[in-house]
Parts: C-alpha cells; structure tokens; sequence
C-alpha cells in the first residue's frame, strides 16, 4: 500500500515515497515517481486518491511557477504550505474535493534551515521534525520518535530512513517493494539512493 | 472532534483569566505532533482557543484575523471580547447547515468604565453563546474537564494561583482522554501583561 | 440639448468638466440648500439637531411628517433636501445597524455608521443610472468609543465631523450664527435654546411645536452604563438618542 516519510536534520530534509501505482489489488507499475520537485528547494510526496494526486499535485506545482514568474522569487516553504493548505482546504467544501494528502519539506534560503510540513487531505497542516503517511506510518513515527535527531548529519538520516523502511518491509503484509528517495538542502534538490 | 482531538479550558479569576489547551494534534489513535497550538491572540487582551477539526481551526483562525483586522482598521480601536466573541458567534452561525467542526473558547479582560473586567465564553460548532461566570471547557477531554474545574476552581483567584488551578485541571483531564494530551500551553492575562508558560505533559 | 449653465456635462452620468468639476453634485448642492433649514450642536453632555418642517399647504396633517429619524437608539439623524431621498437612505441606515447589530451584538459606532451611509452616497455619484443623492445629513450619535459626534454627510459622499453645523436654506447665514453663540463647554439645555435661536433667524411663519422638530443625544452616566445588561430585558441598550414630543418642543419655545 502507498507510503510516504520524511524526516529534518542538521540542514535538510529526506523525503521517501513508494513507488508502485496500484489499481484495486494489481500493481501497475513499480517505477512512478511520487515526489514532485516544486522548485529549487522544495519537494512535495503525494499520495491518495489515484487522479487526484498527480491532478492536484500538478495545479500546485504550475501555480507554485507561476509565482515565481509573477515575483521573480520564489513562494517560501511556510507560504507554499499555506497556500496549498487553503486549496484543499477550499476543495474540501466543494462539490468533488481533492483526496490527497502530502509531505511537504524545503530548505528556506533565507532562514538557512530546513521545513517539513505533514498535510492531509482536509487541509490540516502541521509542522513537524519527521512525518509519515499512509499504513507505513504506524511503524515508522514510533521509530523516528526513538531515532530521529535534527542535529544528525544526512548519512545518519539516510541511516535512520533506512531503519524504517526496513521495518515496514518486515512488518506490514502489503508493503511497497520499492522506493524513491530525495533530498533538498542548501545545494537544492537531489534524488539518493538508498 | 475526535478525528484530530484536542481541549480547551479557559477560568476567571481576580482581575484575570486564564485560558489552556494541549498541544496534541492527531490522526483518530495516532499522534502526529505535539505541537498544534490552537490558542490564538486577538487583541493584547483577548485570547481565543479552537478545539475540535485541525484544518477548520487553521481556517477559522485566519478568518477571525481578518476580520478582526478590518474591525480594528474601521473602528480605531481594539474589539472588546464580548464583541469578539459575538463575531465568533454570527461568523460560525452563517454556516448553520455545513459547519466548522470547532468549539471555540473566548478569554479576555473587557474594558469599563470602572478599569477592566474579566471575561470567557465558549461557544457550540454553530455558535451559541456560553457566557459564564466561572470555566468554561471544549474538546474531547471536555467531561473530564468539567469534573475537574467543578472540583478544583474557586472565585476571586489571584493570578499564579489561577494559573496552577488551570494547569492542574487541564493536565490531569487530559490524561484522562486518549485524544487530548501531549503537552499544553496556559495563558494568564491580566491589566498590564500576558504571560504564556508552556507545560510538559505525559507523552503517551 | 446643452444648456446654458452646466453644458453638455450636467445629464445623466456624474461626468467631469475639463475644468474638475462633477456639474451633477453641484446641482445635488443646490438642491440641498432649497430645502429647509437643519443644524446639529455639540453640547458637552450631548448633541442637539433640530430642523423646520415647512409644509406647502395648511391641508397637509404635518404630524406625518418626519425629518429626525431614529436610526438605532444611540444613533439619529435629520436632513435638508429631499425628503424621498432621505427615505432611502435611512431605509439603508436602518438596515446596516441592524446587520452590524446581527454581528456585534451591539449597534455601531456613530463613525461607522456615518461612513456605511456615506460609502451609499459616494456610490451615487459613480454607478451608471442614478444620480446623486439631493441631501446633506446631519449625523447625531453617542458611542462608548468617541462619546456624543455629530457628523455631515454632502451628495458627494464627503463627511466631516462639527462641533456645530447647519445644512439647506439660509446655511451660511446660520453658520454665522452658530460660530458667534458657541463655546465648548456650552450645555445641552443651553444648545437646544440656541438651536431654537439659530433656526428662529431665517424662519418663515410661525415657529411652533409643529413647525419645529428636535432630536437629542444624552451622555449615559457610569451608573447608567453599568446598570445595561446586553442578555437580559429586552436586550436592547437603553437609548442615547432620542426625538422630543410636541410638548417637550412646546416648552422650549416657550422660555
């Protein structure tokens, strides 16, 4: 079943997501990349509602360039949180609304430290250390509670995403087989593998 | 309420109130942050708390913002929390049949003629007013709250005494409940100052 | 088409004139100053507006007419101009206290309200298929932010807070008047007199309780105010602003 982490440490953020798009019980496809890069410092994982996702994710990432294009700079990662925040807390409300739910992680340039915001589809938005969506998640926020450390060097964060991937590998009866890693620190966004 | 939980429990005292939440913000059983702050400052004096849905008490907070904003900016003067809290009450009203799912608790210190007067209320998801005289509770630790404030409170309490009323009250209903926890906040305000403390609580 | 005075920029739509000007609101000033004559005082423990009712023919039953209109209890106002006009806008008045009322649970500040009724007079002056209002108001109120005010609202949408003020026939001449008898610390007894005084200067005819209407705003006391409670009773403030019966006005013409 979709799963998506993320995890901050010492000036970036890790974002994993699966990659394996499913129809009812068959699987797809095993190489669908789940992580859009928003712009040059920022990374969104989606999941949920097959068609909504990518529709969604692809109304954030044009309006996000738009902005960047209006205001030759580009939204912060609080401000595009907010703002993605209020499109689905607006599509909500309506007649059809968007279920998607995200993680949301950016380097801020201008307060040189790293974002991660944990979104669901309802429009809740929180500012966390280390998130998780999907069944993974029961797994892996008790072992980021255990492990996680925002002061850790990115080879200690790999370490500790592995860690939770692995149980999840174990553990849960419908685990994705693979996933996708990327990272976005100072130097901007990067795919790892893991 | 019980999708994302979280309480709010506001008190008058002597010249003062307090108002406090927990910080916890879930999904259903599991714990997502413990760091949701759901209290808001309206005016130096007047505090709001929205318990119940997290997107609804981000929404809810930026549309008392501006509307507090345009308020200020019309009428020259900060609005009084009775005021405050019938705008809170009319803003939740207007969508009477497709509500937010919040309970909003209001804590503040009127101004009159004679200095200032201590002043709560809570209001339901549609916003009827509750204007009491003593607590008011919201969330899904409410009941046990309530049990605790009857016990535990006492009129005419001077400010840190009121603020280890509230603490105590909060902290152990809390406990109580599988949805509210995680920490909290407590605001006591008074005549000249706010002052904010933020509690450590059990993490399970 | 173009006529003599205002040319080919005094109909329909409220155009400029090369030289800046907007013809229609100085034609809506005109009419203004034909109606009669309306003043508003500011005393020190309250406000006083006061207006003459002509009315053209002795057939008309003249205690139907009404040119001080309660806007809300603490808020009133009085006209010169056009009285259909003015109905419209204390239709509106009305209702924008009411709604500001339905939100607040309190009736608006006198500023508030003035600006909502003059924000409906600006509209006049810009929208396509009306014309501008052919009124000046005088706005009486008392709010616990700014105490008693006294506002002046023009067919242009402008607005200005007085001490003292006169609007319609024979304004300048009363203005003249009011400068001359005014002092900050003059008393409300003493601003109705001088009201009265004030209007006596440019009447026509006879100045009775029927030919005069007075409306005044009275400052509430500490015990007053504390004494009001919102939840209970009918939950209506105790009113600020009221109109003086035929008696009241009797007594004072009578000293």
């Amino acid at each position: 079943m979709e799963t998506s982490f993320a995890l901050t440490g010492k000036g970036y953020v890790i974002i994993a997501a699966d990659t394996t798009a499913a129809r009812s019980i068959v699987k797809m496809k095993v190489d669908e990349d789940k992580i859009k890069e928003l712009g040059t410092h920022l990374l969104m994982a989606y999941s949920g509602e097959p068609g909504d996702t990518v529709q969604f994710a692809e109304y954030v990432e044009r309006n996000i360039r738009l902005y960047q294009i209006r205001n030759l700079y580009p939204l912060r990662p609080p401000a595009a949180a907010s703002w993605i925040r209020r499109s689905l807390a607006q599509s909500l409300r309506s007649r059809n609304p968007y279920s998607v739910n995200l993680l949301l992680g950016g380097y801020d340039q201008a307060e040189n430290k790293p974002n991660l915001y944990w979104i669901d589809y309802l429009g809740s938005v929180v500012e966390v250390p280390f998130a998780a969506h999907g069944y993974g998640s029961y797994f892996a926020l008790s072992l980021l509670d255990r492990y996680h450390d925002p002061e850790a060097p990115l080879e200690e964060g790999l370490a500790t995403l592995k860690r939770c991937l692995d149980e999840v590998a174990k553990r849960l009866v419908v685990s994705p087989s693979k996933y996708m890693v990327k990272v976005v620190d100072k130097d901007g966004v990067r795919e790892v593998e893991i | 309420m019980e999708y994302n939980g979280g309480s709010v429990i506001a008190m008058v005292g002597k010249d003062c109130v307090a108002i406090a939440s927990d910080l916890r913000f879930g999904n259903q059983a599991l714990g997502i942050a413990s760091n949701f702050q759901r209290i808001f400052p309206v005016t130096d004096r007047t505090y709001v708390g929205l318990a119940g849905l997290g997107t609804d008490v981000t929404t809810l907070r930026e549309r008392f913002r501006y509307r507090v904003n345009m308020y200020t900016i019309k009428e020259e003067r900060d609005i009084e929390p009775q005021t405050f809290a019938h705008l809170v009450s009319s803003t939740l009203y207007e969508h009477r049949f497709g509500p937010y799912f919040v309970e909003p608790v209001i804590a503040g210190l009127e101004n009159t003629s004679s200095g200032s007067k201590p002043f709560i209320a809570a209001a339901d998801l549609i916003g009827c007013l509750n204007f009491a005289k003593d607590f008011v509770v919201a969330g899904t630790a409410s009941s046990k709250l309530y049990g605790l404030a009857e016990g535990l409170w006492e009129p005419d309490l001077g400010p840190e005494d009121l603020f280890e009323t509230i603490s105590q009250t909060l902290l152990n209903g809390v406990d109580r409940d599988a949805f509210s926890g995680w920490g909290a906040v407590v605001h006591v305000i008074t005549k000249d100052r706010v002052v904010t403390r933020t509690l450590k609580g059990r993490m399970d | 088409m173009a006529s003599a005075e205002g040319g080919a920029y005094s109909y329909s739509l409220t155009v400029f004139s090369p030289s800046g000007k907007l013809v229609q609101i100085e034609h809506a000033l005109a009419a203004v100053s034909q109606g009669t004559t309306s003043l508003g005082i500011k005393a020190s423990n309250g406000i006083v507006i006061a207006t003459e009712k002509k009315s053209s023919s002795i057939l008309i039953d003249d205690s139907m007419i009404e040119k001080v209109a309660v806007v809300c209890p603490n808020i009133g106002i009085v006209y010169s101009g056009m009285g259909p006009d003015f109905r419209i806008l204390i239709a509106r008045a009305r209702k924008s206290a009411q709604a500001y009322w339905k939100v607040y649970g309190e009736y608006p500040p006198t500023k508030v309200l003035t600006q909502e009724i003059a924000t409906v007079m600006q509209q006049a002056t810009q929208s396509g298929g009306v014309r501008p209002f052919g009124v000046s108001l005088l706005v009486a109120g008392w709010d616990i932010h700014r105490g008693p005010s006294l506002y002046q609202v023009d067919p242009s949408g402008s607005f200005w807070a007085w001490k003292a003020s006169a609007i319609g026939k024979n304004m300048v001449n009363a203005k003249t008047f009011l400068e001359k008898r005014y002092n900050d610390d003059i008393s409300l007894e003493d601003a109705i007199h001088t009201a009265l005084l004030t209007l006596k200067e440019g009447f026509e005819g006879q100045m009775t309780e029927k030919t005069i209407e007075i409306g005044v705003v009275t400052v509430p006391t500490v015990e007053e105010l504390q004494a009001e409670t919102r939840g209970g009773g009918t939950g209506r403030p105790r009113p600020t602003f009221r109109k003086l019966s035929e008696e009241e006005v009797k007594d004072y013409l009578a000293l």
